[in-house]
């Protein structure tokens, strides 16, 4: 212990050139999921500095944020629907000021107080997006339609998937005709046999951006969120986005506020920064998913407020399925399947 | 009164020393492995009934695999680095002595680069549209590219290209001290090239080549962000099971009874390798 | 025959070794963003990454960290070294064996005890836990680089140097730290290299509140084709052969 106390004071020493300025934001969020624009001017407007860190699934943020629980490590971060629910239940977040949030009245009516948090008490929806298709129409003669043209023998090792045990695993379900959100062990463990069929055709995992193995010519059809389609797109034109038949995988990520955040009063400016008609639009424009801020989307671009990839239409959300929490118990089933479907040659 | 004044320095050092590796050596490793008999708890990573459960885990046939598999990578990798290594240190060691050392210099040079950018450099190359694709296309020896990125070639071609110092660096020193009057003793006695090489060279670098397994075999185990970026973020080696445990799974328990695995095969590769070393030390002579 | 053959040999190997960090090298200045065809000569990479605050952050953390982790290790190293060749205590055996067992036991297994010492205390994951685990890892390369120069040294001199009534602070002062410095450069060498390249244990131990180079890049490199990562990779190329190079220019002179 005396060693721990000689080291702290040799670090306080030393440390200086460190995190020493007086207003900073730590935004822990995902890879590529806020355009740098965003934060500069928040940062021009506020005078905050914003440290951007990432992750590139739930439970990698999770973890780490149970983890740094105690450490007050950071202000804001942007879980998914089912994470948002799972962490106010588990007492790890701080309630919204609603009072410092302008915005808030502009967000979509369907998408707020959702069952994932009655009256938005500890979330403020940011964007919400949906997980489809991505076929690389100049390697991929004729259709694909549905999740299940995946398993189609011609795509053997061109298949890409994120690296997200949801939403794979949503994937097989459905394929399977259950619910993505299946508790069921016997359901969950069919939709691993079904999914470990298609491993061999499995290029590679991503989930910290999705479009780029497309874009590298490593793979030429599997999933992708629909905004990576969007901005893929504008490099790769022949890479179109797909609704398939047995429905896209729908999620909403939400703001929210650790309960030890260090700077609080920040992490509110930042979501009512967000929340702005203007941020919004220049956000959903840039990144390619839907801004759930309806004042927002009246001042978006036409080009973008009619791209079906970015807002689909009433026909394509047909089988859609949103993302529930399923609980820790049926969690768990789903982690041993993804960890042997992973370790799968 | 020499005594008194060197009292305080030595048993300042001593409890600095002691302090600092009992505090984060011993304790973290007893940590260790008290966290792998507990119990999972989803709230605090781990609770109290004590138990084998990890273990038993550990041996499910389906887990068995994962080690299985990614002792096969790291098997591939040593083995690889052996074949390149072996030959490369014993021709070193024939070079000039003033060369030598030159020669060890770049050897360590790209051991001093970061070795996230060196990996990352290899998918430049292996890459569908890659530099070697490219070039082979160029030349006419493939008209498809071939898919090399995102396989467990390229993860093992990674693993060869960040351990094989590790494998030479011993493999140099043993052969460096070969005894050359063995080696001409034998060929005295009528021993053929071969004869040499078996009953001579290889025992006498025998050590080096253990060293050398142990330098490479258990890091190649453990490196997880290889897979992560030439593998397609496959768990193919223990290191990425043990990290989604501490963080993505939060199953402590079982990362912890994974890691302390990789700690027991280590201490027997060690084994094995004071053994040899002994046994050299009496037939050498 | 016998000649050019492990000549070729040896020149294949180096080649194969040298190839990635060429391509490296020639791609930073490649005004294409592709990264695998050639778009002619820039120094737009470069530029790209001197504007991004974020990471020149990170690269001043790296660098503040190695040095520190470097320092610490090699003073706590040099004692440790000291004490082992000197000193006659009990539980000798055991501090050797925890030394050997840093060296020997797998990063990952290090990285994940540590975290969970951390953890147990409540020590923010931060700077200080970072320093605290990079110079645990250092510390067995220092205390046998150190041992190996002590172990070739005369006996005598220490004697005399008590003999003639100095303390044994004073001796240590005078007679043993320069006849051990160029032992104490070369572990502070591998010690500052050794955590300006750690990823498997800062990814465990590192917090948002401290960023390092390492995590940046390993956080860049899985989105993708970065052309900046080649830039990086250049200058920290160039750094370290520098620091390479100068290191054994220090160790020649003093070995004069």
């Amino acid at each position: 212990m005396k060693k721990l106390a000689l080291a702290g004071i040799l670090a306080v020493g030393l440390t200086g050139c460190g995190s020493d300025d007086p207003q900073v934001l730590n935004l822990y969020n995902w890879s590529e999921y806020m355009p740098q624009e965003v934060l500069e001017r928040f940062t021009e407007e506020t005078g905050i500095q914003v440290v951007y860190t990432t992750y590139d699934s739930n439970e990698a943020m999770y973890a780490r944020l149970k983890l740094l629980d105690e450490s007050a490590a950071y202000d804001l971060a942007v879980p998914s629907t089912y994470y948002v629910s799972k962490m106010r239940q588990e007492d790890l977040l701080m309630p919204i000021d609603r009072s410092k949030i302008e915005g808030f009245d502009n967000l979509d009516p369907e998408l707020v107080n959702l069952d994932i948090d009655p009256d938005n008490q500890y979330s403020v929806p940011y964007l919400w997006g949906t997980t489809g298709l991505a076929v690389d129409t100049s390697d991929v003669d004729g259709e694909v339609t549905a999740w299940a043209d995946l398993w189609d023998e011609r795509f053997e090792g061109r298949v890409m998937l994120t690296n997200d045990m949801r939403e794979v695993f949503h994937v097989g379900l459905r394929v399977l005709g259950y619910s993505g959100n299946s508790t069921d062990p016997q359901e969950i463990e069919e939709a691993y046999e079904k999914l470990s069929e298609l491993m061999p055709s499995v290029r590679t995992f991503n989930s910290d951006a999705p479009r780029m193995p497309y874009l590298e010519g490593e793979a030429d059809v599997g999933m992708i969120w629909n905004g990576e389609a969007v901005m893929g797109k504008d490099t790769m034109p022949s890479l179109e986005y797909v609704y398939p038949e047995e429905g896209i995988i729908a999620w909403l990520d939400s703001f929210v506020i650790p309960k030890n955040a260090p700077n609080p009063e920040a992490a509110h400016q930042f979501i009512n920064f967000v929340l702005q008609p203007e941020i919004s639009a220049l956000i959903s424009e840039d990144i390619g998913y839907a801004t759930p801020n309806l004042a927002g989307r009246d001042v978006l671009d036409d080009a973008v407020a009619n791209d079906r990839s970015s807002y689909p239409s009433a026909t394509d959300m047909i089988n859609a399925e949103f993302q529930e929490d399923i609980g820790d118990d049926a969690l768990q089933i789903y982690a041993k399947y993804w960890e042997m479907l992973k370790s799968g040659r | 009164m020499r005594s008194v004044m060197q009292q305080p320095f030595r048993t300042a050092v001593l409890v600095l020393v002691w302090g600092w590796l009992l505090f984060l050596v011993l304790t973290p490793n007893l940590l260790v492995i008290g966290a792998s008999v507990m119990t999972r708890d989803p709230g605090t990573f781990i609770s109290l009934p004590l138990n084998l459960d990890a273990y038993r885990q550990l041996f499910n046939p389906l887990y068995l695999d994962v080690f299985l598999n990614s002792l096969y990578m790291a098997t591939m990798t040593t083995l690889i680095c052996l074949l390149i290594g072996y030959p490369f240190a014993w021709a070193l060691s024939k070079v000039p002595r003033h060369r030598q050392m030159l020669l060890i210099f770049l050897l360590i040079v790209p051991f001093w680069t970061n070795s996230l950018v060196r990996t990352y450099a290899l998918k430049l190359i292996l890459a569908t549209n890659g530099l070697l694709n490219n070039a082979l296309m160029s030349v006419g020896l493939i008209d498809q590219p071939m898919q090399m990125l995102y396989t467990e070639g390229a993860v093992i071609i990674g693993l060869v290209y960040l351990l094989l110092p590790f494998m030479i660096l011993p493999l140099y020193a043993v052969f460096d001290d070969l005894r050359e009057d063995l080696l001409r003793a034998s060929h005295d006695l009528g021993a053929g090239r071969l004869a040499t090489f078996v009953h001579i060279i290889v025992p006498m670098t025998l050590p080096g080549v253990l060293a050398g397994i142990m330098l490479v075999l258990l890091p190649a185990m453990g490196l997880f962000f290889v897979p992560d970026i030439l593998g397609g973020s496959r768990n193919l080696l223990v290191g990425n099971v043990i990290k989604n445990q501490f963080l993505d799974a939060r199953n402590w328990p079982f990362g912890a009874a994974a890691s302390i695995m990789l700690t027991l095969a280590m201490a027997f590769l060690m084994f094995a390798h004071r053994l040899s070393k002994r046994r050299i030390g009496e037939d050498g002579v | 025959m016998t000649r050019w053959l492990p000549r070729t040999y040896l020149t294949l190997v180096y080649l194969l070794l040298y190839v990635p960090i060429l391509v490296l090298v020639v791609f930073s200045f490649n005004d294409s963003r592709s990264g695998y065809a050639w778009g002619g000569l820039s120094l737009r990479w470069y530029e790209a990454l001197f504007n991004n605050r974020a990471m020149v952050q990170a690269m001043w953390n790296s660098l503040w960290l190695a040095l520190s982790a470097a320092t610490v290790s090699t003073v706590i190293g040099a004692l440790t070294a000291l004490a082992l060749h000197r000193y006659r205590f009990r539980g000798k055996q055991v501090l050797n064996g925890m030394l050997f067992v840093v060296m020997m036991s797998p990063e990952i297994v290090l990285a994940i005890s540590l975290l969970g010492l951390f953890l147990l205390v409540g020590l923010q994951l931060g700077y200080v836990s970072l320093l605290l685990a990079h110079v645990t890892f250092c510390l067995p390369f220092v205390v046998i680089t150190v041992m190996a120069r002590l172990s070739g040294f005369d006996e005598r001199l220490p004697e005399a140097a008590r003999d003639l009534g100095a303390s044994d602070f004073t001796m240590t002062r005078t007679v043993l730290i320069p006849v051990i410095m160029p032992a104490l450069l070369a572990g502070w060498l591998l010690g500052f290299t050794l955590s300006l390249d750690d990823v498997v244990v800062s990814t465990f131990v590192g917090g948002p509140s401290y960023e390092i180079l390492p995590l940046r890049i390993y956080s860049m490199v899985r989105v993708g084709l970065k052309p900046e990562v080649n830039a990086l990779g250049t200058l920290l190329l160039v750094f370290s052969l520098v620091m390479l190079m100068l290191s054994q220019w220090i160790l020649l002179r003093s070995k004069r």
